[in-house]
């Protein structure tokens, strides 16, 4: 995969670019601020950039202003955001404009390269990758939804995997389910929360999140 | 001796032509305010009167500050905006004004006379001090008996000089004792008076600690960026590296290695968490980065009980308010759910109608809370550095309502 870092730490960029060409992927360019990343993305056509929020000069969300004018100028980039903290609003305006193809991770999920590596591969193919703290967060604005409240526990692991983007396999892997039930759960899921049934994953967990965030 | 003696003579010289002018200024100005003051140029009269009776309290000052090597401070209140009507009306409840114009009538009765006793001393001193020059340089044969022998003779000449100079130091003493009752009444009545004193010590103390209670604030934002590009950005790097040991090491399952490398990320895993834990202590980046209201939604996010939280949209208080405003909430709601078993809280943030801020959070448990806990009492500091005032009201039985009020930004 081709990808552009922006990470202003020199210790982050190194690791992340070790990390990244050890694996098999290619680094374009990585750059330490949002302008720079601007004018890479707009050279090099990445299937992906990694993004820090925290960027110079502000230190507040260059980072993602800069990904958002990326999205706004090439529709369907594929960003993944990292983030030292979890704020909510990061990941409402990543997913504003439903176009997929966004991700906002916790800075040390990298540390869990498997993890990593799946949500890097799950948004340059178009999909959705939410940290589970993220979905924690969203869960936990949700704890007197009628809708939240009437699913059952399995329920609800399957719906956080949902949201985090997971696909309906990776879903069934992670919770030692049968692809069947794991299909049967997600189909009570939005039945509960009244939303429509879609077999489009990327559009699922669009309307997920949509809901979790009302 | 003869330095501060020679300054206090000029000084109460100078007193004397002060004193005149004072005394016609006061006659003047007393008749003209007087007549005035059914007019509608009362108020312009006033305020006219008023910077020439300032002008010669400026030259007293200098006067005073210039004898006693101690400058004086300006005791008037800053100059009122507005209408003449307004800017008279505070010139006239200017406690100065009433000062000033004391001092200025009580110049003549005071200054003219110690002028002269001070002078009459000094001069007959020096007179006979000098006498055998003078009575040399311009002998009177015609002196009369009685002087004769003193002023014709010089024996009689010596003992007149001896005589000058035995008075010479106490003349001295009598002319600075004289300036010193002079410039203490002066000094009573042209500084600012006791009140205005301590006013203004409070405004300097209040400014001062609002200083120290920003650099503080500034420090730990400080440390906080230091923590974050540093140790902790040191940390994810090292686990970037372990986490790809740890991959290598995959296609050999039986490697002892494997353990090590395993527990070495679990240790800095640890050691991450700690970390984070710290900084938040310090000053959550959020609040830098996203304002109050984005720090306090991550906080009830993080708080195991359900929370109602109602900030307003637009909290803007400086970043050491905020800061402070954070850590109650933080602080209420561990109580609420470590201490005092509550199911739900009530998080509520307000704006005063004067700028300030409000915190109120309360919980629906069992209360008891002791006020004056270590946890407490800390917050409670951080409060009333900033003028703000905390309020605990936990009966036992609950609820439990922890407020705090800050003022508007100093």
């Amino acid at each position: 995969m081709r990808i552009v870092i922006a990470e202003d730490l020199l210790l982050l960029r190194d690791g992340l670019i070790r990390i990244l060409t050890d694996t098999g992927h290619e680094v374009l360019a990585a750059v330490d601020n949002g302008p720079d990343l601007e004018r890479a993305v707009a050279e090099h056509r990445p299937d992906l950039s990694i993004v820090d929020v925290r960027l110079p000069p502000g230190f507040r969300d260059e980072g993602l202003r800069a990904a958002l004018a990326i999205r706004a100028e090439h529709p369907g980039a594929a960003v993944l955001i990292l983030s030292q903290y979890v704020e909510r609003s990061y990941a409402v305006d990543l997913l504003a404009d439903g176009d997929g193809a966004v991700g906002y991770l916790l800075k040390d999920r990298v540390t869990s390269l498997d993890d990593f590596l799946d949500a890097i591969d799950r948004v340059a193919a178009g999909g959705t990758a939410m940290d589970p703290e993220v979905v924690r967060q969203l869960f936990a604005r949700n704890t007197r939804d009628r809708g939240v409240a009437a699913l059952t526990v399995r329920e609800r692991e399957v719906l956080a995997l949902v949201a985090e983007g997971l696909s309906n396999s990776a879903i069934s892997a992670a919770l030692s389910l049968a692809a069947v039930s794991v299909e049967k759960h997600i189909t009570n899921i939005l039945a509960k929360l009244d939303l429509p049934p879609d077999a489009d994953s990327h559009r699922r967990v669009r309307a997920v999140l949509a809901y979790l965030n009302r | 001796m003869i330095g501060r003696a020679g300054r206090a003579l000029g000084y109460l010289a100078l007193g004397a032509p002060a004193a005149i002018v004072a005394l016609a200024w006061t006659l003047v100005s007393s008749i003209l305010l007087l007549l005035l003051a059914p007019t509608q140029l009362a108020p312009r009269a006033l305020l006219g009167a008023t910077a020439v009776s300032r002008a010669l309290a400026r030259f007293e000052r200098w006067r005073l500050g210039w004898y006693s090597r101690r400058p004086v401070p300006v005791p008037y209140q800053p100059t009122a905006a507005g209408p003449v009507r307004v800017r008279a009306a505070a010139v006239f409840r200017d406690p100065a004004t009433r000062r000033d114009a004391g001092w200025l009538a009580a110049l003549f009765p005071l200054a003219l006379p110690s002028m002269l006793l001070a002078v009459v001393p000094t001069a007959l001193a020096a007179g006979l001090t000098t006498a055998p020059a003078w009575l040399w340089a311009v002998p009177n044969p015609n002196a009369p008996e009685l002087v004769a022998p003193i002023v014709g003779t010089w024996p009689g000449r010596a003992a007149a000089a001896v005589l000058g100079l035995a008075l010479a130091p106490l003349a001295a003493r009598w002319v600075l004792t004289l300036a010193r009752g002079q410039a203490g009444l002066a000094r009573l009545l042209l500084r600012p008076d006791d009140r205005q004193q301590l006013t203004a010590l409070a405004e300097r103390l209040a400014t001062t600690r609002a200083r120290v209670v920003d650099a503080q604030a500034a420090e730990l934002r400080r440390i906080e960026r230091d923590l974050h590009d540093g140790a902790q950005a040191r940390i994810v790097a090292a686990g970037m590296t372990l986490a790809l040991a740890d991959r290598k090491l995959r296609g050999r399952p039986d490697d002892p290695v494997r353990a090590d490398v395993e527990l070495a990320r679990r240790q800095l895993d640890g050691a991450l968490a700690e970390l984070r834990h710290l900084v938040r202590g310090v000053h959550p980046p959020i609040l830098t980065d996203r304002g109050l209201a984005a720090a306090l939604g991550a906080l009830i996010a993080d708080s195991p009980l359900p929370v109602d939280l109602r900030v307003p949209d637009d909290t803007s208080v400086p970043p050491a308010v905020e800061a402070a405003a954070y850590f109650v909430v933080s602080e209420a709601l561990t109580n609420a759910a470590k201490h005092a078993g509550a199911q739900r809280c009530e998080v509520t943030l307000a704006g005063t109608a004067d700028g300030g801020l409000t915190v109120r959070v309360r919980d629906d448990g069992q209360g008891g809370a002791d006020p004056d806990g270590a946890g407490l009492d800390g917050l409670r500091r951080r409060v009333e550095a900033l003028d703000g005032i905390l309020s605990v009201q936990s009966p036992a039985g609950g609820p439990t309502v922890l407020s705090a009020e800050f003022p508007c930004a100093s």
